[in-house]
């Protein structure tokens, strides 16, 4: 037995038992919440302010709310879901794997982002988005999937009411959600693209390019109406930051990241 | 304390019956494909035929149901490549065999079997380390390591130089004088097989031939069969008769040749061989005697000498297709000068005309 | 910054991944190189498909047969009480059966690779099976087993689309260091996802040219 084998055969158990113990004590205690990814940058500072004052700590998940949907339909050990369009509550709160229908936490809104040194200029109606491809500047336009990210449903609601839809669809590259959508848009991969207000906002999204926010009138056909729930298996850190996210000091950071806080009636 | 063998396959054809005898080295001689790689492998258990019964002594170990594990065999192999071990060393590999003996007595008796295979001093080599022949003999050392009852050599020494062959030959024979084990040897060599052993057995095609003693096979083929395969080029055609006196003829074209008949011979066409050592050449400067039997009137068509040995072709008179192979030492040309062209008489003994069955 | 959390998870997912597959894939690239029959060629096909598939097919075709609804992952459920997808353990399995073409075919070759001379003279030793497959197959296909070893270490560091698709992207759970990149790369956290690209280049680039140089040494050795 030479002696590098000789190392390796003493080796191997000191790994099998350093991977057992490892193993062994699975995160399980810390809740996984699913959130929407155009809450990435908001979302996080609200958990830290949260950990800072509770101590409690969270794991989150920022994707497509679609995805996500389908995911806790398969059986996704989340506790709490916060989703950029109701519907994906509701849907899963008929299938009863929710606690509630949940609550209206906000009112997402989109906007057109420009990366500097692309050809195209931002202004509120879209006039030089409407002469670009008129003209043949755009190459390609960034949105979310509409399949599965309300953030793509709504712009291409706002491209359909604008006119313009039928002129850019052969250039869209989809983000998988809101934030990648916001990455082709940012890294001048494309001339621009329609984007939540909430990531344009992050400062180190802001320094990259231009942002103009766009009526919510023009996608009122797929509102961002961004609704959270707490899942059956939640726990006690899960319950607790969900009432968090209802109180002022929460409040002033979502609002901060453009959340419009849905009217009293709601 | 002989091996029995009757086997049966389709692929390759065999259809032998044999009994080896205990004790002596034996060779399995026959040419390539004629399946004695096969025979071998079946004995030691790691080929199964169609059809096999195999018992050494008492034990059987093919039967019909029958089939005894090769590691519960008392066989000790050395296969045509050696089979060593290459991560082991020469001592290593010697102690593979003897994982039923325990740790102490495990190195002793492998030290010993090094020593008796002839490879001491290299017993912490690899078989990379070693040239052919040592490589051999360890192949040997591990295969008499647990005291086999019988050895199996696949055509050992077929990948080894001339020299060192000469060496393993010797080293065989006193191993087996000190072990007194059986041996199986299989080997397409002739020569090979006339060195090292005592019993032989012609193989062709998957049948026996003729088995016995080796002399006694290398000198008496029985079937023409057998004299092609041991390379006997004077086979000829003639009548066998018996004379008024009772004694047996054989008519050669114009030649009547006495021969030794065994009682059971029939009259007829009959074909016989005579080995080109056994033609005597007849001096001119002596005189006729009665003592010299059947002499035949030849010229000699061509002469090559090889080896220390002359080869003659000679052409029978009036029989013109028959052309004897002769072979005489290289001095009795020197002091009786023979030349292509001249004719020449040579004689063969009665007993020397090896009557052939078809 | 570094998220070690995601570093760590993948660490253990690799290693957890060699323990579950590396016995069982030893046992079946020796029977696959000592045995011929009728088929072979089939099983060895399916065998290697994840050489082949797209991960996002494996990705879909696992889902199936370990999400929420499936037989399987019910099943785990009322065993465990975690789902079998979106767990770590559900990770380890989907990351041992794309693995299994990476850990089965180095291990065969070196299977394959030793005589039928050796195996013969093994029995003739008297060797029983177990003392042959220890003391001298073993030894001699250590070379391409440790291949397979680190061919499945690197390829389940890098795993992107399986995992995705059947883990999710749930932190210290099932966000591996890849997943963890492509989510740092969304969210414009270039020093990190650097930081991590560089460190996964670093450890296999090591593993391979420590393991490459050992199996070089002891192919050396082994030559005749």
């Amino acid at each position: 037995m030479r002696g590098r084998e000789l190392l390796l055969r003493r080796l191997m158990p000191l790994l099998v038992l350093l991977v057992v113990a490892t193993t062994a004590a699975p995160a399980a205690e810390i809740p996984a919440i699913a959130a929407a990814a155009d809450l990435k940058f908001a979302l996080s500072e609200i958990a830290t302010q949260f950990k800072r004052e509770t101590g409690r700590e969270l794991r989150l998940s920022f994707g497509s709310s679609g995805n996500f949907t389908r995911q806790i339909e398969q059986g996704a050990p989340f506790e709490m879901f916060l989703s950029a369009d109701e519907n994906y509550i509701f849907r899963l709160a008929e299938q009863g794997r929710t606690v509630d229908r949940g609550r209206l936490y906000a009112l997402g809104q989109v906007g057109l982002f420009v990366p500097h040194g692309s050809q195209l200029r931002v202004d509120a109606e879209l006039a030089d988005l409407r002469a670009a491809l008129q003209e043949g500047r755009i190459k390609r336009f960034a949105i979310a999937n509409p399949e599965h990210a309300p953030y793509g449903r709504a712009a291409r609601a706002l491209l359909e009411s604008t006119g313009l839809w039928d002129s850019i669809e052969a250039h869209l590259v989809l983000g998988e959600n809101a934030a990648q959508a916001m990455q082709f848009a940012a890294s001048g991969a494309s001339q621009g693209g329609i984007v939540p207000l909430a990531l344009a906002l992050a400062p180190e999204i802001a320094r990259r390019g231009q942002f103009i926010l766009l009526p919510a009138a023009w996608y009122a056909r797929d509102p961002l109406r961004q609704r959270m729930v707490l899942l059956k298996s939640a726990g006690d850190s899960a319950a607790a930051f969900y009432a968090y996210l209802l109180q002022p000091a929460a409040r002033e950071i979502l609002a901060r990241y453009g959340f419009v806080e849905p009217p009293e009636s709601e | 304390m002989s091996l029995r063998l009757e086997l049966q396959h389709n692929g390759p054809l065999l259809d032998f019956t044999a009994e080896i005898p205990a004790g002596q080295i034996s060779a399995l001689v026959g040419p390539s494909g004629s399946g004695k790689t096969s025979i071998l492998r079946a004995i030691a258990g790691l080929l199964r035929l169609r059809r096999a019964r195999i018992s050494l002594a008492d034990e059987r170990w093919d039967d019909e149901g029958l089939h005894r594990p090769t590691r519960e065999r008392s066989i000790g192999m050395v296969p045509q490549h050696h089979g060593l071990f290459p991560h082991l060393s020469v001592l290593g590999n010697v102690e593979a065999a003897l994982t039923h003996l325990p740790a102490p007595s495990r190195r002793q008796r492998a030290m010993e079997c090094v020593r008796l295979a002839h490879v001491s001093g290299m017993e912490d080599r690899l078989p990379s380390e070693l040239s052919g022949g040592q490589r051999q003999r360890t192949a040997m050392a591990r295969a008499i390591a647990r005291a086999p009852k019988l050895l199996l050599l696949d055509e050992p020494f077929s990948a080894i130089d001339r020299s060192t062959r000469k060496h393993l030959y010797l080293e065989l024979r006193r191993l087996h004088q000190q072990l007194g084990n059986t041996v199986l040897l299989v080997t397409h060599d002739l020569d090979e097989a006339a060195q090292l052993a005592t019993h032989l057995l012609l193989l062709d095609q998957g049948r026996l031939l003729q088995a016995g003693a080796t002399t006694e096979v290398l000198t008496r083929p029985r079937s023409v069969q057998a004299a092609q395969l041991l390379d006997i080029p004077n086979i000829f055609t003639g009548m066998l008769e018996t004379s008024r006196s009772g004694r047996a003829l054989l008519r050669w074209g114009p030649h009547s040749l006495r021969v030794a008949a065994g009682a059971n011979a029939s009259e007829g066409r009959i074909k016989f061989a005579v080995l080109p050592q056994n033609l005597l050449l007849v001096k001119t400067d002596r005189p006729w005697g009665s003592h010299l039997e059947n002499p035949l009137p030849t010229v000699v068509r061509d002469m090559v000498t090889l080896g220390g040995e002359v080869l003659l072709w000679l052409q029978l008179q009036e029989v013109p297709e028959a052309q004897l192979q002769m072979r005489l030492p290289e001095r009795a040309v020197r002091r009786y000068p023979v030349v292509p062209g001249s004719e020449v008489t040579v004689c063969i003994r009665a007993g020397d005309i090896v009557l052939l069955e078809h | 910054m570094m998220d070690w959390t995601a570093v760590i998870l993948s660490l253990k997912l690799a290693l957890a991944t060699q323990l579950v597959l590396l016995p069982p894939a030893i046992f079946c690239a020796r029977w696959l190189a000592l045995t011929t029959f009728r088929g072979k060629a089939w099983i060895e096909g399916v065998l290697a498909l994840p050489l082949v598939l797209p991960p996002t097919v494996i990705g879909y075709y696992l889902l199936v047969a370990m999400g929420g609804n499936s037989p399987l992952g019910r099943w785990f459920e009322a065993l465990s009480g975690q789902t079998l997808a979106f767990s770590f353990t559900g990770l380890v399995v989907a990351s041992a059966l794309i693995n299994i073409p990476f850990a089965v075919q180095p291990a065969q070759r070196a299977f394959e690779a030793i005589s039928l001379e050796i195996h013969e003279s093994a029995k003739c030793c008297g060797l029983t099976f177990w003392q042959t497959f220890r003391r001298i197959e073993l030894p001699l296909a250590w070379p391409g087993i440790l291949s397979a070893a680190v061919m499945t270490f690197a390829h389940t560091l890098g795993e992107f689309g399986v995992v995705l698709m059947v883990g999710g992207n749930i932190p210290g759970e099932t966000q591996t260091v890849a997943i963890s990149i492509y989510d740092r790369v969304q969210s414009f956290d270039f020093s990190t996802a650097g930081a991590m690209s560089l460190l996964l280049l670093g450890i296999s680039l090591v593993t391979i040219a420590i393991s490459y140089g050992m199996a070089d040494r002891l192919m050396r050795r082994r030559r005749l």
